[in-house]
């Protein structure tokens, strides 16, 4: 299974195409694209793609563990979670930050 | 110090407004991220993994108080309230809104900062000895020479879209404190036959994925002729370096490739052609840019000797600051300080924005307004007197900046890793603060002496591994975090290139394998003055890396 990530464009934040087509923070209401749905995740891609709000768009495989997705990639779960040392928030979408498709 | 003439201020400020135009019309939705991200790049601004990423230069580590007391106001009002000082002797801010940015830069340019050419293939910020105008055992300082290149490199029509980045370096001391051997291009001072000073040329040294030592290209330039030189060297890069593979266009690998002779051959062909043309520089104008750097007007006193041995016994973690902390000054009762960014157990070149307005007060106050950075990554007042020192101290234990451990095993280089970058492959910085608290003893400390450890958390070498005596190396392999291990590198002038003694360690059992390479050495040493490299160098790597696997 795959999710959309990338850097909202004003304040950098990660975040998570959801399954309204909204790009959120949270990582748990990121929509999931299985293998069949190939067709509509490139559709969202370029969808986002289209908005100019998103950078470095990337699709991502996560995996299902006791109801709560997991990146795959320790790369992605330290981008999901913040940095871990020294322990930082993650940065937050402001109010003018928010992206939709 | 230097100060801004009408053509710095007029590039900068012209810079600063197209920059600001080029967000407006970023966020406007006029420019697409693919045209706005090697505008945003030439500035400085990077997107890494939670945020932008804004770093600012700092030309040869150089600083006046009010321009530490201005990244301050940025850390504080723009970003989380700290900096992160680089190898580079630069400043990273991890969290700016891209919408805030221009702000910045126009808070910078208020005292004659920028950031520009920190980013990008084109000749990035000088660096030099952290003790330059300071130090007992410099020939000349090489702060004038160092402002020539900034001069000439800024903006350089012709050096703009290099092959790949490049980087100087400096010193005016036979002792090198700049790792001029593992730059595109080192410059050392040298004296020739009749005993002026000049410049010995070291071209295609770096670290990265193909670490090399850069080779002596030229024994000696005049003053004079240095940036005929340095323009004809980067010219012949520019001409042959290869733009068809990233990984393969630096200089050094031009140079390996090619070999040293025949790139000299044609750098001394081009130079031949424009030396004595209009990049001779004129002495009226080295005069002119030196008198910027000329000595602080020090008191006449006595020299003032330190009884170390007794301050510690009164107060060990004084006595161990000055014996750690402090470098000998050319002028009489004075001495330069290295202000420590390695708390134990903290994240190395972080400092906050309190911190950086503490630094800049007592620079203000005791070291004649100066501060250098330095590439390992702490800071510098160069000018103290030293019965100032107790105060200083003082001041330094109040902000949690007295750490007497320069040098030590703490005093370790890391680079952001995989906690921010969007390169890196594995965590750089939990790795320094595991080694930081189980060496945290600092009388464990001075028993094991100097000893370099560099972190990187990929192979980029941002973290200098290649060069450090320990040198850490993180990787990602089948998903988890690994970390090589190599031993025998060195950023002096006795430059070296560690070697991997063998398999990477997982993160929990990095802190355990050095300290079983620690362990080894102090009892193979030959006497305490021996330092762990030259200990290695001495004993070879064989029974280190049985030190640390286990026999065969």
């Amino acid at each position: 299974m795959e999710i959309l990530t990338g850097n909202e464009l004003l304040s950098g934040a990660t975040v998570y195409l959801d399954r309204d087509g909204r790009w959120v923070e949270d990582l748990q209401a990121a929509r999931l694209f299985g293998p069949e749905e190939k067709a509509a995740q490139e559709a969202a891609s370029a969808a986002t793609k289209a908005t100019g709000r998103i950078c470095s768009l990337e699709a991502e495989t996560v995996t299902l563990e006791g109801g709560q997705l997991r990146p795959v990639r320790i790369r992605e779960r330290i981008r999901a979670d913040g940095p871990t040392a020294p322990r930082f928030e993650r940065q937050h979408l402001g109010e003018d930050d928010h992206v939709s498709i | 110090m230097y100060r801004y003439d009408e053509f710095d201020a007029a590039f900068v400020r012209e810079r600063t407004s197209q920059f600001s135009d080029q967000v407006r019309r970023r966020i406007s939705g006029e420019l697409t991220e693919d045209q706005f991200r090697p505008l945003r790049l030439m500035n400085g601004l990077y997107l890494q993994l939670h945020a932008y990423m804004f770093r600012i230069a700092i030309p040869y580590g150089t600083l006046h108080a009010r321009q530490l007391r201005k990244l301050a106001y940025i850390a504080r009002t723009y970003d989380r309230g700290y900096g992160h000082f680089t190898t580079r002797t630069n400043i990273q801010f991890n969290w700016p809104r891209l919408t805030d940015v221009p702000a910045m830069i126009e808070h910078l340019n208020e005292v004659e900062m920028h950031s520009i050419q920190t980013s990008g293939n084109c000749i990035r910020n000088t660096t030099t000895d952290q003790f330059a105008g300071a130090a007992a055992d410099e020939i000349i300082d090489p702060r004038p020479v160092a402002e020539i290149i900034r001069q000439w490199s800024s903006l350089h029509p012709e050096f703009s879209y290099l092959p790949r980045k490049f980087k100087i370096a400096m010193t005016g001391a036979p002792a090198d404190r700049a790792a001029v051997k593992f730059h595109d291009i080192g410059l050392r001072a040298a004296r020739n036959e009749d005993g002026a000073i000049g410049w010995e040329v070291w071209v295609g040294g770096g670290l990265g994925r193909t670490p090399m030592v850069g080779k002596l290209c030229r024994d000696f330039v005049e003053h004079e002729h240095l940036l005929a030189y340095l323009e004809s060297i980067v010219r012949v890069y520019n001409r042959h370096g290869r733009r068809d593979n990233k990984y393969k266009a630096r200089i050094k690998i031009l140079v390996h490739e090619t070999g040293i002779d025949k790139i000299r051959e044609e750098v001394e062909a081009e130079f031949a052609a424009i030396k004595g043309g209009t990049l001779t520089l004129p002495q009226e104008e080295l005069d002119r840019i030196s008198a910027y750097f000329a000595p602080p007007t020090f008191e006449l006193v006595n020299e003032t000797r330190l009884d170390i041995e007794r301050e510690k016994i009164l107060d060990p973690a004084y006595g161990t600051w000055l014996e750690r902390n402090l470098n000998p000054h050319r002028q009489p009762g004075y001495t330069s300080i290295t202000i420590s960014l390695k708390p134990i157990g903290g994240a190395p070149g972080d400092a906050t924005d309190r911190q950086m307005d503490a630094i800049a007060d007592l620079a203000e106050r005791y070291s004649f307004d100066e501060l250098r950075v330095t590439h390992e990554q702490n800071l510098v007042l160069p000018h103290v007197k030293i019965t100032d020192l107790p105060a200083i101290y003082q001041v330094l234990v109040a902000e949690g900046l007295a750490e007497g451990n320069a040098g030590l095993i703490t005093d370790m280089i890391a680079c952001p890793g995989l906690d921010f970058c969007a390169l890196a492959n594995a965590r750089s910085i939990p790795i320094a603060q595991a080694i930081s608290h189980r060496f945290a003893a600092p009388e464990r400390q001075r028993e094991i002496g100097e000893l370099k450890i560099k972190i990187s958390g990929c192979i980029n070498a941002c973290g200098h591994h290649h060069a450090g005596h320990i040198g850490i190396l993180g990787v990602e392999k089948k998903g988890t975090e690994l970390y090589q291990i190599t031993v025998g590198g060195d950023g002096t002038e006795t430059a070296s290139i560690g070697q991997i003694l063998g398999p990477g360690f997982v993160a929990e059992d990095v802190p355990g394998a050095i300290e079983r390479l620690v362990d080894f050495y102090l009892g193979q040493r030959a006497q305490p003055s021996e330092r762990f490299i030259d200990a290695f160098r001495r004993i070879g790597d064989a029974p280190f890396k049985e030190a640390l696997y286990g026999a065969a």
